[in-house]
């Protein structure tokens, strides 16, 4: 337990860090009141992210508690799942920044399979979103493929895929051939509407946004956690992404595992895009610009790419996102979740090149008194 | 290994965060204060603009200006609400408009506008306002049709403008809701006006349209635009050069694909794509500092003072218009849910006052004008569609 705690203590730090580092940059950047107006600000995200209180306990229905929690949720589901892809390639030693890729890819095939065939509910939803799963895990396939038999960097050909994609998808096939069909002289962007069958249930009815994605993402999380934990096949996933020579001197297939752990990164990162389109949007829309894909790299990271990490840091991300478009009711930027996600990150990142510099200047010092632990001071330059 | 590709990670992510800053740049950064409350009693309208954000001087800074100077007669300066000059009114409308400056008095209102970063923040942005007690709210954009749909379904008791597209239902049939006024826009008549006077200035004989997402609305605009040319310079629509970013807030696309017109010889470009038109007119004015004549045609608000030397003229697009008179219809207790289509005609769209000089400048303009006027007494129909743009007929002089 103590260990846990130790290797999750500096992201917690950073993130903590940077919740202040932005809050004193609303307050100094104003001309007066700037630390009333900066605590008003975060106050509103806070409420924007986990309901707001006051106004309910002031007599408003429950939705104005509802309303902020379903979106919350549904920002954090989304987190979640490209976290997970993220962290799951990272366990086999792969960086898969093709994430938002295999994002869209998911987001199409659930728009497709929602709006073109009919089933009944409980077969239509599952089957939009094994249809996402399968897009994504095909196109993170091509990167793994490329890896295992060409040996393309992963890092190359997943960001050359991401644009592919994007070209793909939001440029030709959504404004072309799978373009929802509308009356003539109105604009209509996207594929056609889903049917109804294939909408993910609103768990709390019309007032809120939550759905049974969220549920869905943290059965994820759990789920891939077990796997990497307690399975033999995870067990050595991890072995490949710990040293490849060795585990392939232990008999482990590394090609395979490494394949595989690609292609659920790609289910992953396809679900969110089903979980998008099923849940909320029911329909491609025109443009997915939204960066889910990218964001799931800094939630791995910040999580410590742990799966249970990756739902932590994803609730908490997903309720700061949410609740920061309220800031702009106090004039704040509306990227200021962004900022200080990507200010968390850096700060992670301060660790790892910390630690790093750390390791190398002991590394070369012959072993002098055994297994001592490093002093806490270590003396820098 | 583990550390080597965290670190691998970090940078690639640096990357694309200083990519993603470089996308984003005339934001208002924030800066002081919070937003003022006015002395008497406003009401508040709430305004949800599209991905493009504020500050693309195009579409939502039009519908800005609406609601900001012409309704509330507020500037968004720094961050925070101040009062407008008296005068400052007048100086932002075009030639055309004039007439209407003693009607457009300040209300008492109070904008509440919210910028939305993904789609999916529409509906709760929309559902924002109405929870801080908008009395209208505003769509701005057919991105916003789907989510004005859920919001105004939701909340029966409150009004919604949707600006540039019908309520549709899930079949894309019109809808119509007892509670959502909706504005459309004839921007082939306007384009038609920027493509003659377009076929007039051109000296290769070459010109370029560059459009955002390929969606009816944009087309209206090609559409148009390749009308006008055909009427001046018929063999200049036959090399008409059209080309679509696929977003409209991507301007280093719009700054490409302009560079590649220009290379190909256009020397005028008109181009409808939000926030890429302002790449678009970007390489126009680095193609001018390199010494070639070429022109930009702005495109929803008079986008001359981006580049004054550049931009030709704008098609102007008067979506600060119908927010406006939504604001006063609401103040006046006379807000209707209807369909308005503006044209020509309603000062819906129109053409920006021409700043630049050229060669027969007082000529070009006075055929422009001439065509103008047989648009709006119907003599001339402007096709909106591509499959008409065939049979359209180029009047005579």
């Amino acid at each position: 337990m103590g260990e846990r705690a130790r290797q999750a203590l500096p992201s917690v730090l950073s993130v903590l860090l940077s919740l202040v580092v932005c809050w004193l940059l609303i307050a100094l950047t104003r001309d007066a009141d700037g630390f009333t107006t900066a605590t008003a600000a975060y106050l509103q995200m806070l409420w924007g992210g986990i309901g707001d209180w006051p106004t309910f306990l002031g007599g408003s229905p429950v939705a104005v508690l509802t309303r902020p929690i379903g979106e919350a949720a549904m920002k954090a589901a989304l987190l979640t799942l490209t976290g997970l892809s993220v962290a799951v390639a990272f366990k086999v030693g792969l960086f898969n920044i093709g994430a938002q890729g295999q994002m869209l890819l998911g987001a199409l095939a659930a728009a497709v399979v929602g709006s073109h065939v009919e089933l009944p509910a409980l077969l239509h939803i599952p089957a939009a979103l094994l249809g996402a799963a399968l897009a994504g895990a095909a196109w993170a396939g091509i990167a793994a493929a490329l890896r295992l038999y060409r040996g393309v960097h992963e890092v190359i050909s997943t960001i050359m895929l991401n644009w592919v994609a994007l070209r793909l998808v939001d440029n030709w096939l959504v404004v072309g051939p799978l373009r929802g069909v509308a009356q003539a002289g109105a604009s209509i962007t996207g594929t056609a509407e889903i049917h109804a069958s294939a909408a993910l249930p609103r768990l709390l009815g019309d007032v809120s946004r939550l759905n049974l994605g969220f549920p869905l993402a943290m059965l994820a999380a759990v789920a891939v956690w077990l796997w990497l934990e307690r399975t033999r096949t995870g067990f050595e996933t991890r072995a490949v992404g710990l040293g490849d020579e060795a585990a392939r001197a232990a008999g482990i297939p590394v090609a395979r595992r490494a394949g595989l752990a690609m292609a659920l990164a790609g289910a992953l990162a396809g679900s969110a895009g089903a979980v998008l389109v099923l849940g909320t949007e029911g329909r491609y829309p025109g443009t997915l610009g939204a960066p889910y894909g990218f964001d799931g790299i800094a939630i791995s990271l910040i999580g410590n790419n742990h799966p249970l990490g990756v739902a932590l840091a994803a609730l908490f991300f997903g309720a700061i996102r949410a609740g920061g478009t309220r800031m702009q009711l106090l004039d704040v930027h509306k990227s200021f979740p962004e900022l200080i996600q990507g200010l968390a990150l850096l700060f992670v990142a301060g660790r790892l090149i910390w630690l790093s510099v750390l390791r190398r200047r002991r590394a070369p010092a012959p072993v002098l008194s055994a297994p001592t632990a490093p002093t806490p001071e270590a003396p820098h330059a | 290994m583990m550390l080597r590709l965290q670190v691998l990670a970090l940078t690639a992510l640096l990357c694309a965060c200083s990519k993603k800053q470089e996308e984003t740049p005339t934001q208002g950064s924030q800066a002081p204060s919070t937003a003022q409350q006015p002395a008497k009693k406003a009401v508040p309208v709430g305004l949800v603009i599209d991905v493009g954000g504020r500050g693309d001087h195009s579409f939502n800074d039009a519908a800005l200006r609406g609601l900001e100077l012409w309704a509330a007669g507020k500037r968004y300066e720094g961050g925070k609400y101040v009062d407008a000059a008296p005068d400052e009114v007048r100086k932002s409308l075009p030639a055309h408009l004039t007439t209407l400056a003693t009607s457009l008095q300040a209300l008492p209102v109070q904008p509440v506008v919210l910028q939305s970063k993904a789609q999916e923040d529409y509906i709760p942005n929309l559902q924002l306002l109405v929870d801080r007690g908008a009395q209208l709210t505003i769509g701005n954009g057919y991105m916003l049709a789907n989510a004005v749909r859920t919001a105004a379904q939701e909340n029966p008791q409150s009004r919604f403008l949707l600006i540039d597209s019908q309520v549709l239902d899930a079949q894309g049939k019109a809808l119509k809701l007892p509670n959502v006024r909706t504005v459309l826009f004839k921007e082939h008549e306007g384009s038609f006006l920027v493509g003659a006077l377009a076929g007039l200035v051109t000296k290769t004989g070459k010109v370029g349209f560059v459009g955002g997402i390929e969606v009816p609305l944009i087309q209206r605009f090609e559409v148009g635009y390749r009308a006008g040319v055909k009427t001046t310079k018929p063999e200049a629509a036959q090399t008409l050069m059209s080309v679509y970013t696929g977003s409209f807030n991507d301007m280093a696309a719009g700054k490409q694909v302009a560079q590649d017109l220009i290379a190909k010889g256009a020397d005028v470009i008109f181009h409808a794509a939000g926030a890429d038109g302002i790449g678009v007119i970007q390489a126009v004015k680095e193609a001018r500092a390199a010494g070639k004549s070429v022109y930009a045609i702005g495109v929803d608000s008079d986008q001359s003072h981006v580049a004054p030397d550049a931009i030709l003229t704008s098609m102007l697009k008067h979506s600060d218009l119908a927010v406006y008179q939504a604001a006063r219809d609401l103040v006046d207790g006379k807000f209707a849910a209807e369909d308005q289509l503006l044209g020509l005609k309603e000062h819906g769209v129109g053409m920006a006052e021409v700043r630049v000089d050229f060669p027969g400048k007082a000529e070009a303009l006075q055929k422009v004008e001439a065509l103008r006027q047989r648009v709006v007494a119907g003599e001339i129909k402007v096709p909106s569609v591509p499959a008409d743009l065939a049979s359209f007929q180029a009047p005579a002089p």
